[in-house]
């Protein structure tokens, strides 16, 4: 067999990557696999750990299988959820049963993000065990255990004047709102939002790529270098905000691979701290992120490629000899453009992701993990799939494997399905990582323990 | 005493916009009144299908040729609001040929243009078709934007005097000495905040009150005593996220569920099923009705099967029969329409009712009815609605060759065009700059700050008017960016409050698609508002105050 | 006639070697000489004469020395399995890809479905080397499924901004959700080149040669000493510039004073026969003109591996068509290359590519882009050189007891290699080999795009996006490049003046000496 190794990662996410550096630090020989580039370019590169405990349907006590209605929508007296929780690490027992918080434990989370301070740089909030309340590109602030250093400057918790800055071409959100929707959530300092033409050079349709490059070349701009052409235009609204901006939020475009110099240069020109708006997909934080997660790779030794789907897998024969009967899975299938070739393996992480990283997939008959064939239980009437509220507890942002505290992916009996195999991140089920504000998290905390007990694994 | 107007027309979709649009253009004083938004009832939830009058040449010839020549009007006067994909009947093996020759007689019979094509004449057309499709006969369906029309119709009113107040609820029909004298409406949170306060009451009185609500009409009748004994029935629609046909594919054989598709804009319509329900607003939507239409249809055009959904919405037909009738099955029942006199009919004057109908034959009925209402007033002004172009549709020809002039990418100028048409200059032609704010539809700022104008903060009939949130990723990128634009006119609670409301309007119809490609779709949006942007734990929603000071103020920040 | 390969069964005593051919040069004539620029090399040419091999229902072995038997099995390993299950004849030819029926007979496809998988999460706007540089490049995301969606079937406006994509194809790994974005901007390229681009305007000219490349290598290396000599002028290069909107800022490559093919026929072809393990080389034009040594590397690597290496006659890929909008010439190109690969692997043989975009193409926008018989087993059965070898051999082992002379490489991983999954390749096998370092130089697009930086108008962002590349290769140690691809090699040493090598000819080094 031409192409093998201890462990074989499968996905190349937070949850793949951060297996592979664990598996890797045992001592493991470890291959990395991505069908594609990893969906962190569409993360906010803030790792949120656990935010909220949202009410569930359980406790509501609504009917979640009645037929939908015509005349029903949206929300019917929405609980508060628990939160925003200033200790991610107390509330875990609160969530329900199955939960990968509850399978792998606190420590875990906790080991998790001390791998994460250990090989990424540029992050904070390692200091305290407190959640930091970051302000959101919605208005809202939001509770999270790491931020990017782009991020710092901006903290709730901080009560220094703040100016928010949005590019008038720019549709995502408008900077005066952003600003009254922050007062409207209690903050602690006087904010005010203003919304500059910025580039005016630029074509309004310009990829977010083409902004953060003009700041970290500082390319000149109609004559006038990008730095100081930005800073010339938030200037004249210092002091639209009560007591002169102390600290002004732009959106997440400030730079990619100079990020730092470019907010040290604004910051200098603007005389106040200059810090970034997380903003939706796609997110150059989140890019960033996945820049520094992949040299980790490097540095660690794991071999890594992508562009290649992993389309099965082979099974090592039962001990009475029959066809696959153990579920030890002998080597996976990689479809390199039409021809299906076998990596083989010891230990087998598979990290896939979820509903959007296309690790569970679904149709009109039913909800499956298309690599291995996990079991992903869910009801088998495709209207239990969601609830009225949009913003509710959907049953679906809970699919996923199941799986035993080892990770081992569970059948629909319960039973461990494939033995030498460990789930991570969010394909495995029973979060609602959106609401609770805990898909960094999870992803640490199994990813964690998978890459540890493969590498047990190959070990016996 | 005072008046408030000559005649109130009660009801947003097609025919009352229609109504109004009649009346105000023969000089008559008229206001319009709508609960929701305009087309907030079944015209805006309609297939979006121009009739050629195919569908009934076998069943109900009169009402083929009264489509066929509304067809060519409204080809004419709506222009914008129409695209011509013309149609196709086509035949499987299992269906009955003689009914295709029937369809084909009747369609002759009724001058509606009927080709025959072969298979393979019908596959070249539409290469989706089924390979076993026999052949079809091509008719001049069309279809057509209801959203657009009903604004087309509103603006046009309004240029001519009309008031036309859209979330205005009517509460009680106003009945003084056996005679109805008008309505009081309550007005709800919508539009401009300049006109009206939100929560108040008003009377409004009228020498005539015209009931245009369709499967409401019984309700509306109930509250001046009368009985209108509509039968809402109810159909289903699914909204492909492409258009796999360029031409309306309608199944030829005699009437049954599930057997037509529409190109429709971006996107195609799956319809429909016909199923009696008893209030119009309150019925069961269920997975096999959308199922049905997947499978049926995917008889037609077998990538059906595999293709995306982006949600599905029931209508409810507002059917009547005459008293007496007692037709079993729905899909019996007559499409006609029928004009209630109620001086007539119940001894109670001031009040004409209308209902059933279809809407390719809106301004038909509509000029039936402000007849009736002429003469009862004395005015003797003639019809003008099928001459007069509507705003936005004269003058189209000169517009493709402008497009570039607006600095938008080709697709999306066209886009914008075929939207706004003659109005393509007036709002594109803007300063400053002009980002596309839903991609997936093409539709710019300019084009969403031009609803706002018109609707004020109720994003959900800018979505009508601009199809913004209506593409791909179903509001999931654009809805909060539509939200954004409502700056500085509304104040951030408002455009909160309106962007929570589209967002769960949106999430209505997508429950129906959660599969596949659009459950992926539904969980990005959802990491994307929750996880993103905390909307689901803003803490100015929730009830207790945040204790700032307990979480991290950070660390040393050099 | 000429344009034939003439290999008689009758003959094949006196020319034992395979796939050599006994006309002179370079046995295939271009098959397409762009409309009106200039006439075709030879007088009396049918412009659309084909090299015709075989068929293999004929029986015949058009390129194998010893004439096995065309229903003789493909020697595949057999733990790699073919990704369909059909049932296998014709050595290891799929019957189920052999009565496709092209709906779209029109020639032109409608992708408005392709747009279904897009959750428009725009990773690949962050993905496109061309949106970074240029603001005025709305980026794959529009262009793609956007554009397509917006589309109905009688529209024509594409818009014109996708004649700015270079073809990396770089959105399509960044894709999380397989939309087929760059078969999207290939026809939305092709549908603009045929509906809106003038055809006699300079740039479709300019466009047409461009994409024509091995026309004009086939006439320039029947007198490469005068082509060289030629091209090296700087009044040629005004001329380019000015008259064809070519850019003067970069010099044209040298041709070899052999081609490959010739090298290839004058040692009398294949060195190692083995029925069982055949390999047919897709040399590409560049392997063949300008870098033959590329070519030699390959076959004397392939050979030391025990591969009885066979060399059908071929076209150009298409790569360069595709990027220019030419789908039709791509098309004909691709009927040669289709029919004389299948041809091949009914030989047994899998298709060996050492250009990474001629690899890409066979494998991924020949199928997307045409119907053409077997072009699904061509697709399943082709290759990277390193690639192949690394499933299939032992390169570790190989290479475990190899030494080289102390060579530091600046490896840039092509676009086009990403696609594949073979960005890491390189690295990995060089990783444990004592006596060379090979240092990544970073994830960006080299910028040449093949001929996209060629023209005049796209220099500048060509170079803009290759900067980053250029920087990274100052900073790593080496000072001698190293990449897969021969364009970007071209802008790798146009860039800092390094000379650029090949993997295989690293492999060659550590494994023929």
């Amino acid at each position: 067999m031409a192409i093998a190794s201890d462990v074989l990662v499968v996905g190349g996410g937070l949850a793949g990557a951060t297996a592979a550096l664990a598996a890797a630090r045992e001592g493991a020989d470890v291959r990395l696999v991505s069908h594609k580039q990893s969906t962190l370019s569409q993360a906010s590169g803030l790792v949120d750990a656990l935010g909220y405990v949202p009410h569930t349907r359980a406790e509501a006590d609504d009917d979640p299988t009645a037929t939908p209605t015509a005349g029903r929508t949206g929300i019917r007296d929405r609980p508060d959820p628990d939160g925003p929780l200033v200790d991610p690490f107390a509330a875990v027992d609160r969530l329900p049963e199955g939960h990968p918080y509850r399978l792998v434990g606190t420590d875990a989370l906790r080991a998790g993000l001390t791998l994460f301070d250990e090989v990424v740089d540029g992050y904070r909030g390692s200091h305290t065990d407190r959640n930091a309340l970051v302000p959101t590109f919605g208005g809202t602030v939001k509770p999270t255990a790491r931020y990017p250093d782009a991020v710092a400057a901006g903290l709730a918790s901080d009560d220094r004047p703040m100016l928010v800055v949005g590019f008038r071409s720019l549709t995502d959100f408008d900077a005066r709102q952003v600003a009254a929707r922050l007062e409207a959530t209690g903050v602690p300092f006087p904010v005010a939002g203003v919304e500059v033409a910025f580039p005016a050079a630029f074509r309004d349709d310009a990829a977010v790529t083409r902004f953060a490059r003009a700041l970290d070349r500082d390319e000149a701009i109609d004559g006038t270098p990008a730095r100081r052409a930005l800073a010339a235009a938030v200037e004249p609204h210092l002091d639209a905000v009560e007591g002169g901006a102390a600290r002004i939020g732009f959106p997440a475009f400030l730079g990619d691979d100079a990020a730092s110099a470019v907010r040290a240069d604004l910051a200098d020109h603007l005389g106040a701290d200059v810090f970034e708006i997380p903003m939706g997909p796609p997110s150059l934080p989140g890019l960033r992120l996945e820049d520094r997660l992949y040299a980790a790779l490097e540095d660690a030794g794991v071999r890594y490629e992508t562009g290649n789907p992993v389309v099965g897998r082979e099974l090592a024969d039962g001990a009475d000899g029959r066809d696959g009967a153990s579920g030890r899975v002998e080597s996976l299938l990689v479809d390199r453009m039409g021809t299906e070739v076998p990596y083989a393996a010891e230990a087998v992480v598979l990290a896939t992701g979820g509903l959007v990283g296309k690790g569970i997939h679904s149709d009109r008959e039913g909800v499956r993990e298309p690599v291995l064939g996990c079991h992903v239980p869910h009801p088998a009437e495709r209207y239990e799939w969601y609830v009225d509220d949009a913003l509710g507890d959907q049953p679906y942002a809970r699919f996923g494997v199941d799986a035993d505290d080892r990770l081992r992916p569970l059948d629909a009996d319960g039973a461990v399905q494939f033995p030498n195999v460990r789930v991570a991140g969010a394909t495995l089920g029973g979060a609602d990582v959106a609401r609770e504000k805990s898909a960094s998290g999870v992803s640490l905390a199994t990813g964690l323990v998978a890459g540890r007990e493969a590498a047990a694994e190959v070990a016996r | 005493m005072r008046r408030t107007t000559e005649v109130l027309v009660v009801g947003g979709g097609s025919t009352g916009c229609g109504i109004a649009r009649d009346l105000a253009t023969r000089g008559v004083d008229v206001t319009l009144v709508e609960k929701g938004n305009l087309t907030h009832g079944t015209t805006g939830r309609m297939h979006g299908l121009l009739h050629s009058g195919g569908r009934y040449a076998v069943a109900d010839r009169a009402s083929a040729r009264e489509c066929i020549e509304e067809n060519d009007v409204l080809r004419d006067i709506a222009a914008h609001c129409v695209e011509e994909t013309g149609g196709l009947f086509v035949k499987r093996p299992e269906d009955e040929e003689s009914y295709f020759q029937e369809k084909l007689a009747g369609c002759r019979a009724c001058d509606i243009p009927a080709e025959v094509l072969s298979g393979a004449e019908a596959r070249e057309r539409e290469p989706y078709l089924a390979t076993d499709i026999e052949k079809a006969i091509a008719v001049p369906d069309a279809a057509i934007d209801p959203f657009r029309l009903c604004v087309a119709n509103a603006a046009d009113a309004a240029d001519h005097g009309a008031r036309v107040a859209t979330h205005a609820e009517v509460t009680d029909v106003l009945v003084e000495a056996s005679e109805v004298v008008g309505v009081e409406v309550r007005h709800g949170d919508g539009p401009r905040k300049a006109t009206t306060e939100v929560g108040t009451t008003e009377r409004i009185t009228a020498d005539h009150v015209v009931n245009a609500t369709g499967a409401w009409a019984g309700q509306l009748g109930a509250m001046a005593g009368v009985d209108i004994a509509v039968r809402p029935s109810k159909g289903v629609m699914t909204v492909m996220n492409t258009r796999q046909v360029d031409t309306v594919v309608n199944r030829c054989r005699p009437k049954g569920d599930a057997d037509i598709v529409v190109p429709h804009e971006t996107a195609c319509i799956l319809g429909t099923t016909d199923e009696e329900v008893d209030d119009p607003e309150d019925y069961p939507e269920e997975r096999w009705e959308v199922d049905l239409l997947v499978e049926q249809l995917a008889e037609l055009l077998p990538i059906l099967r595999e293709a995306r959904t982006l949600r599905s919405f029931w209508g409810v037909r507002p059917l009547y029969e005459p008293p007496g009738t007692g037709t079993e099955d729905p899909t019996d029942i007559t499409r006609d329409f029928f004009l209630l006199d109620h001086a007539d009919r119940d001894g109670l004057p001031g009040m004409t009712s209308i209902v059933g109908g279809k809407l390719t034959t809106y301004r038909l009925m509509a000029e039936d009815i402000t007849d009736h209402v002429c003469e009862k007033l004395g005015v003797s002004a003639t019809c003008r609605t099928a001459d007069e172009s509507l705003p936005g549709s004269d003058d189209i020809g000169a517009l493709h060759e402008r497009m570039d002039e607006f600095g938008l990418r080709s697709p999306v100028s066209r886009r914008s065009a075929q939207r706004l048409g003659s109005r393509t200059d007036e709002v594109l032609d803007t300063d400053g700059p002009n980002p596309v704010v839903c991609e997936c539809e093409a539709v710019t700022r300019a084009e969403v700050r031009d609803a706002i104008d018109g609707a004020g903060r109720d994003l959900n009939a800018v979505r009508l008017r601009t199809r913004a949130a209506m593409g791909t990723c179903q509001g999931g990128f654009c809805c909060h960016r539509m939200a954004a634009e409502l700056e500085p006119e509304f104040d951030a609670s408002e455009a909160r409050a309106s962007l929570d409301e589209l967002y769960q309007e949106r999430w209505k119809g997508q429950r129906h698609a959660c599969w596949g490609e659009q459950l992926s779709q539904a969980m990005l949006n959802h990491m994307l508002h929750a996880t993103t942007m905390n909307r689901d734990g803003d803490p100015a929603r929730l009830d207790d105050d945040i204790d700032f000071g307990a979480f991290d103020g950070g660390d040393a920040w050099p | 006639m000429t344009g034939h390969d003439d290999s008689d069964p009758e003959d094949e005593e006196h020319h034992p070697a395979p796939g050599v051919p006994r006309l002179g040069r370079d046995e295939q004539e271009a098959v397409y000489g762009p409309d009106d620029i200039v006439d075709p090399p030879e007088a009396g040419i049918d412009p659309v004469t084909r090299a015709t091999g075989p068929t293999p229902d004929e029986g015949t072995d058009i390129a194998a020395d010893g004439g096995t038997s065309a229903s003789d099995g493909g020697g595949e390993p057999s733990e790699v399995r073919r990704a369909s299950s059909e049932p296998r004849s014709d050595g290891d030819l799929d019957p189920a890809n052999y009565d496709a029926v092209d709906v779209f007979d029109t020639g032109a496809l409608d992708l408005r479905d392709g747009s279904d998988a897009c959750y428009k999460c725009t990773s690949c706007d962050t993905s496109c080397p061309v949106a970074e540089v240029d603001d005025s490049f709305p980026g794959p995301k529009f262009q793609g499924p956007e554009q397509w969606r917006l589309k109905r079937k009688e529209d024509a406006d594409i818009d014109p901004s996708i004649t700015d994509c270079s073809n990396c194809m770089r959105c399509d790994s960044a894709c999380p959700s397989s939309v087929p974005l760059s078969q999207m901007h290939n026809e939305a390229r092709g549908e603009y080149v045929d509906e809106q681009m003038a055809k006699l305007s300079r740039e479709y000219v300019r466009n047409r040669i461009l994409s024509n490349y091995r026309f004009f290598a086939a006439l320039a290396s029947k007198t490469p000493r005068l082509a060289n000599f030629v091209t090296g002028l700087s009044v040629t290069q005004w001329a380019g510039e000015k008259l064809l909107g070519i850019t003067s800022e970069r010099e044209f490559p040298d041709f070899a004073e052999e081609t490959f093919r010739e090298w290839w026929r004058d040692r009398g072809g294949a060195q190692v026969s083995d029925p069982d393990k055949r390999v047919a080389y897709f040399h590409g034009c560049y392997s063949n003109y300008n870098t033959p040594e590329v070519g030699k590397a390959m076959v004397r690597v392939y050979e030391a591996f025990g591969y009885e290496v066979m060399v059908p006659p071929q076209q150009c890929s298409g790569t360069p068509m595709f990027a220019n909008g030419m789908l039709a010439d791509a098309r004909r190109h691709a009927e040669t290359n289709v029919e004389e690969l299948v041809a091949a692997i009914g030989e047994g043989a899998d298709v060996i590519a050492s250009c990474t975009s001629c690899s890409l193409s066979l494998r991924q926008e020949y199928p997307e882009l045409f119907d053409l018989h077997g072009i699904e087993d061509v697709a399943e059965h082709t290759f990277e050189a390193l690639e192949y070898l690394r499933i299939h051999e032992d390169l570790g082992g190989a290479l475990a007891d190899a030494e080289l002379d102390g060579e530091s490489l600046a490896y840039h991983a092509p676009c086009h290699a990403r696609n594949q999954g073979l960005a890491r390749q390189a690295r990995e096998t060089f990783a444990d080999v004592d006596g060379v370092t090979v240092e990544d130089v970073g994830d960006s697009c080299s910028g040449i795009s093949g001929t996209y930086g060629w023209k005049e108008e796209k220099y500048e962002t060509s170079m803009a996006i290759g900067a980053e590349m250029f920087e990274h290769m100052a900073d790593v140690e080496g000072d001698v490049g190293l990449t897969e691809c021969p364009t970007c090699a071209m802008q790798m040493e146009h860039g800092t003046g390094y000379e650029v090598k090949h993997p295989l000819q690293v492999l060659e080094a550590a494994v023929v000496g």
